[in-house]
């Protein structure tokens, strides 16, 4: 009876754990995707800046995207409790995106700010100004990312 | 007749008075346009090679030091070198500053040590180091006096740094490649002599000496506590920047985006806004037609 009830518990445990392990692999999976979304925006608006390519009608609706993609971003939900490399998880978010909740969420509002200052620019057409403010927003996820995301080397 | 003459004579005295004062004009204007010229070049000089960057921690008094360096030896502290002439460089004439950032040494004669890039700086051209020291000398002096480096035992002799001079000098001589395309030339004079970015991106040896500054397959972190790596900026497909075009380096190097829309982290993104981000569009072309050329392989 001892060895079915251990079995059970054990089995109940694992469901859960596994449950859980794949909660938050799914989250941070979720979070890297938005990253990646918001690093597309960026990319595509550089693209014409750098004259790459001409299609500059495409500036301001990924001037626009960018802005309300980072103005949505739930920080309690995106971020969760336990979902810091520390916990041996593939992921860059350091811990103290949570010991220092406040500044992380400081630092996002700054950003989405700049986001918001980039779109006015593009509403310019003035090409000077969006890099300009391209280049603003850059520094706030520079500084973001130095804080609270794992260094590559 | 005589007053005709005497008026021919006037007119033609008035005349060369004139183109005098033309000429005068012309010259004074010319040289007010070059000490302009100086100044700024001197401007973006101390800012490409790093100055400004190291020697100010806080930007309402740039160039007064304070700034810190933390590597595996101990902490390295940025003196002041505006002109204060108790605290700063300014007792310094142009041979002093040329022998302190070319060789290495201060006017007492002793060695800098080598977080000081004077292995890059050694090929400056002499304009350009008259040209840092101008700018330097016409900006506000502090009389902040920084405080000595910390360094841990040996390292804290500074005398000891002759005998690495010397291993450097005999066993790992600074080697310069030979280039004959006018722009990559130029490109490889910003990158290995003015804005020495093999003193992050280069692989290091013994005594942390660097064997080839022209090498840039980048450097790993001594330890986890320390963030001193720097990634391989070699023209390498795979490892490097060999994916990347001009018109993505043009860009990285003066707002700090990379191809895939992600912002510079640690370091460079300082690098960038104090100082690559000071390089003319040409220059960032000749910059980058460098790292994307066979000399950066």
């Amino acid at each position: 009876m001892l060895k079915i009830i251990t079995i059970l518990l054990l089995t109940i445990f694992f469901i859960c754990g596994n449950a859980f392990s794949q909660d938050t692999e799914n989250i941070i999976k979720y979070r890297k995707n938005i990253m990646k979304a918001l690093g597309n925006h960026i990319s595509i608006i550089a693209s014409n800046l750098k004259g790459k390519v001409e299609i500059n009608s495409d500036i301001l609706p990924h001037s626009k995207a960018l802005f309300i993609t980072l103005a949505a971003i739930d920080i309690n939900k995106t971020f969760p409790e336990g979902t810091s490399n520390s916990s041996g998880l593939n992921t860059k978010s350091l811990p103290n995106i949570w010991q220092e909740k406040k500044t992380f969420e400081e630092s996002m509002s700054n950003s989405t700010q700049k986001a918001k200052d980039l779109v006015t620019a593009a509403e310019s057409n003035d090409k000077k100004a969006i890099g300009k403010a391209l280049g603003a927003l850059g520094k706030t996820c520079g500084s973001c990312h130095n804080k609270f995301r794992e260094k590559k080397n | 007749m005589v007053a005709a003459i005497i008026n021919l004579e006037k007119r033609k005295i008035n005349f060369l008075k004139l183109k005098n004062l033309i000429l005068l004009t012309l010259v004074n204007y010319l040289l007010l346009f070059e000490s302009a010229y100086c100044n700024e070049r001197g401007k973006m000089l101390s800012h490409v090679a790093g100055c400004y960057g190291c020697h100010t921690l806080n930007n309402k008094i740039p160039f007064s030091g304070g700034y810190e360096i933390k590597t595996k030896y101990g902490t390295f502290i940025s003196p002041n070198i505006t002109f204060d002439q108790t605290n700063g460089i300014g007792k310094w004439n142009i041979e002093d500053f040329s022998k302190a950032i070319k060789l290495g040494i201060n006017p007492n004669g002793k060695p800098y040590y080598p977080v000081l890039p004077y292995k890059w700086y050694s090929n400056l051209n002499k304009k350009d180091i008259e040209d840092i020291y101008d700018y330097l000398k016409s900006l506000s002096t502090s009389p902040i006096k920084q405080k000595p480096h910390n360094l841990k035992f040996p390292y804290n002799i500074r005398n000891l740094l002759w005998i690495r001079r010397i291993i450097e000098e005999k066993i790992f001589p600074t080697k310069r490649i030979k280039i004959e395309e006018k722009i990559e030339m130029e490109g490889a004079y910003i990158v290995n002599t003015v804005a020495h970015c093999g003193a992050c991106h280069s692989p290091r040896t013994f005594l942390s000496i660097i064997d080839d500054i022209n090498d840039l397959s980048g450097y790993h972190r001594s330890s986890n506590k320390l963030n001193d790596g720097a990634p391989n900026i070699s023209n390498n497909y795979k490892k490097g920047i060999g994916s990347w075009d001009s018109y993505d380096l043009v860009f990285f190097l003066k707002n700090g985006f990379k191809p895939n829309g992600d912002y510079v982290e640690g370091h460079m993104s300082l690098i960038i806004e104090n100082g690559t981000s000071f390089l003319s569009e040409n220059e960032l072309k000749s910059v980058s037609k460098y790292l994307l050329s066979e000399y950066n392989n």
